[in-house]
């Protein structure tokens, strides 16, 4: 039994050290004339239409960079590529070990507020720059307030909650007195729906007459319709993610209750047409408008050749084979626009230390992005505002139901 | 008084597909005290082939016939890798972790062939909209089959039990394997039909399901599975009836709770009822306790 015990152990002791020898999962050899960065997005699992997204975006702007390159003639690489699925716990320990990597540069972080608030005070504490694609909470670039200076490496290419709320809350204030309001029950919907609150309280001192909540993937949504159509609300605001608002727009429409509904984002994504199908029609919802336009500005041209070039006309892309599809702004621009600030960014600096990268980026001005035309400072670390936004409407058109800019 | 008509016929909506999940627990339950943690996976199989196979010349309906034949398979399969192996050691629970096991690869294997996101599911028998007036409110066709095919089942299940042959053989397995094998009952293909049956009721679950929902995606299934298991235990694992009860009862109640309560409250309330039950009757209400001799 000794023996068998002392060659068990044997055995273990040789597997650990060759494994603790093995190069680290996504890694490559590191060599001088790169610029590395590292990522850590919902690469699979059931939200990977933004992790998915934002690779593809952080890639072809890697390829557009390195065709023209590179930044003072060094190779930019994908150093590091994991995969958390937007589970928090996994965010963490991919950003362990982008974080102990220290030939890497810059981070382009997870989707997700979730993700996104697990892993930020590390890559805060860390210092390299960071910059957040998607999470939408203002907490994750300003965590005093959107009124006090941002963290001092963190960049944010989100539709943050507080400028969503600003053009959802004025939308809603102008045209309603009685406004029902539900959420989802995490930190994106909790505090999406408090910024909603206090921009109706702000514009036109709204009290909403009705605050419901729902777990993510609920798959009925009765109770919490009833309890708006009981307080008499004349129209319904939501902040959550696209399948579970279709739910929510199916339940309404099982019990009769035609008002109408007015969402974040989550309502113009591709989850939300496949659960609701023609029920979608007169849903609004806010977005960034660069795809909404009738011409799209040059950025915007080059990256749709880009994309169509490599991947086609696909899920990402939308069904429209002219132009991309609306959300395609948050669920593969916001990716490519980061990753172009951070290069840019690097390029300024003509460095790789943090802190001069972090200067090149907030010297940045008129940058013209996909999304946005792009401007930082010492104080502003967050790149979309209410001007770069839009009100969508599914309206019935001869070929269908599309989106369009809501004309009121 | 709309507003809480409306929310009891929604509890029993919500609680008949409840319902219709535990029935299909309880039937693998019966035979070998085993629980198919991996019950919520097929559900989603069944609802995936559906779409994925009813795209192409199949149309809809053949898909879905086609569907309940291979989740019935899966379940037979399941039996034979995850389940017998591990039920032969006595007072092994290994199966709990086996099931899991097969509920998370059936998850894998749908996420890698057939992309994680959500995919529309077609109404086959009723549309959203479709809906019956009644004391001032409206009651969801949808539901409503849900509901009629859940206590249809009940009484097929119990009448089965009580005067087919097969179902004396059911019962008779369940109460004693041994014995029943001696007395010539075959007890190996009584476990696999009903294995198979509980597969079966898992593909008609998914698509009743995923028709009110609207979608369908790799991690369907699992939290319906999960208040499927607690309306079974609320009910007595081993009862139809009592698969039916409790789910209706779970309905109503988180239903009742969130409508008067709160709606964050709701979601809860379901495991607060476990807690009690088990602590209180833990053979449920219509299960019968176990006495062992020592």
């Amino acid at each position: 039994m000794k023996k068998n015990v002392k060659t068990v152990l044997g055995i273990m002791v040789v597997f650990l050290s060759v494994v603790a020898f093995l190069p680290m999962p996504g890694g490559v050899a590191m060599a001088a004339d790169t610029i590395e960065i590292g990522m850590t997005s919902a690469l699979t699992g059931p939200y990977n239409e933004y992790g998915e997204g934002n690779r593809r975006a952080v890639e072809l702007a890697v390829e557009k960079w390195n065709r023209a390159g590179g930044i003072d003639g060094k190779k930019i690489e994908i150093a590091l590529l994991l995969d958390d699925q937007l589970v928090p716990d996994r965010a963490v320990q991919n950003m362990r070990k982008i974080l102990d990597n220290k030939e890497i540069v810059g981070i382009i972080g997870p989707a997700g507020s979730g993700p996104t608030l697990a892993v930020i005070n590390m890559a805060a504490a860390d210092g390299r720059p960071y910059m957040n694609p998607i999470a939408q909470t203002p907490a994750v670039t300003y965590p005093n307030g959107t009124d006090k200076p941002p963290r001092a490496n963190v960049f944010s290419f989100a539709l943050q909650n507080n400028v969503e709320a600003v053009i959802l809350g004025k939308y809603v204030a102008k045209r309603f007195k009685k406004v029902g309001l539900i959420h989802e029950s995490t930190a994106y919907g909790v505090t999406g729906v408090d910024l909603i609150r206090k921009e109706l309280k702000t514009i036109a001192k709204i009290d909403p007459v009705a605050v419901e909540s729902y777990n993510q993937k609920d798959q009925d949504m009765t109770a919490q319709v009833l309890r708006l159509q009981k307080a008499g609300a004349e129209v319904v605001v939501c902040v959550g993610l696209g399948a579970d608002l279709a739910v929510l727009r199916r339940n309404m429409g099982r019990l009769n209750y035609n008002v109408p509904l007015v969402a974040s984002n989550g309502a113009l994504s591709l989850p939300y047409r496949e659960g609701a199908k023609d029920l979608v029609l007169g849903t609004r919802g806010s977005m960034i408008g660069v795809f909404g336009q009738e011409k799209m500005n040059p950025a915007a041209e080059e990256f749709a050749k880009a994309y169509k070039a490599k991947y086609g006309v696909d899920r990402w892309w939308g069904d429209d084979p002219s132009r991309p599809q609306i959300f395609m702004a948050l669920s593969v621009t916001n990716g490519y626009d980061a990753a172009n600030i951070l290069f840019e960014g690097i390029r300024r600096a003509k460095s790789t230390d943090p802190k001069k990268i972090i200067k090149g980026i907030e010297s940045i001005r008129n940058y013209q992005g996909v999304n946005a035309l792009y401007s930082f400072s010492s104080q502003r670390h967050h790149a979309i505002e209410p001007d770069d936004l839009a009100m969508f409407e599914y309206v019935k058109t001869p070929t269908g139901i599309k989106l369009s800019i809501a004309k009121d | 008084m709309e507003f809480a008509i409306q929310l009891v016929f929604s509890g029993i909506s919500v609680g008949s597909v409840y319902a219709l999940i535990a029935m299909g627990m309880v039937l693998t339950f019966w035979t070998t005290r085993v629980i198919n943690f991996g019950h919520g996976s097929l559900l989603m199989v069944g609802a995936l082939l559906t779409v994925v196979l009813g795209a192409g010349r199949l149309g809809f309906y053949k898909a879905a016939l086609i569907a309940l034949v291979i989740t019935a398979v899966l379940m037979v399969l399941a039996e034979r890798a995850a389940v017998r192996p591990l039920v032969k050691l006595a007072g092994s629970m290994g199966w709990i972790v086996s099931t899991l096991g097969l509920g998370i690869f059936l998850q894998g294997f749908a996420a890698k062939f057939f992309g994680s996101q959500a995919v529309a599911f077609p109404s086959l028998l009723f549309t959203n909209d479709d809906a019956i007036p009644f004391l001032g409110i409206r009651l969801s066709a949808q539901y409503l089959s849900v509901l009629g095919l859940s206590l249809l089942i009940m009484v097929a299940m119990e009448l089965f039990l009580r005067r087919a042959a097969w179902g004396r053989a059911v019962r008779a397995v369940a109460h004693d394997p041994d014995l029943s094998s001696i007395m010539g009952i075959p007890g190996r293909r009584v476990v696999v039909l009903s294995f198979a049956a509980s597969g079966l009721l898992a593909g008609v679950a998914g698509i009743m399901t995923a028709q009110i929902s609207g979608t369908v995606d790799p991690a369907f299934g699992f939290n319906l599975m999960v208040l499927g298991f607690v309306a079974g235990v609320i009910g007595g694992m081993g009862s139809s009836i009592g698969a039916l009860t409790g789910g209706i009862f779970l309905g109503v109640l988180e239903k009742l709770v969130g409508g008067y309560v709160s709606t964050a409250a709701q979601h809860g309330i379901a495991f607060a009822v476990l807690m009690v039950v088990l602590a209180v009757r833990p053979q449920g209400l219509f299960g019968k306790e176990e006495i062992t001799k020592v």
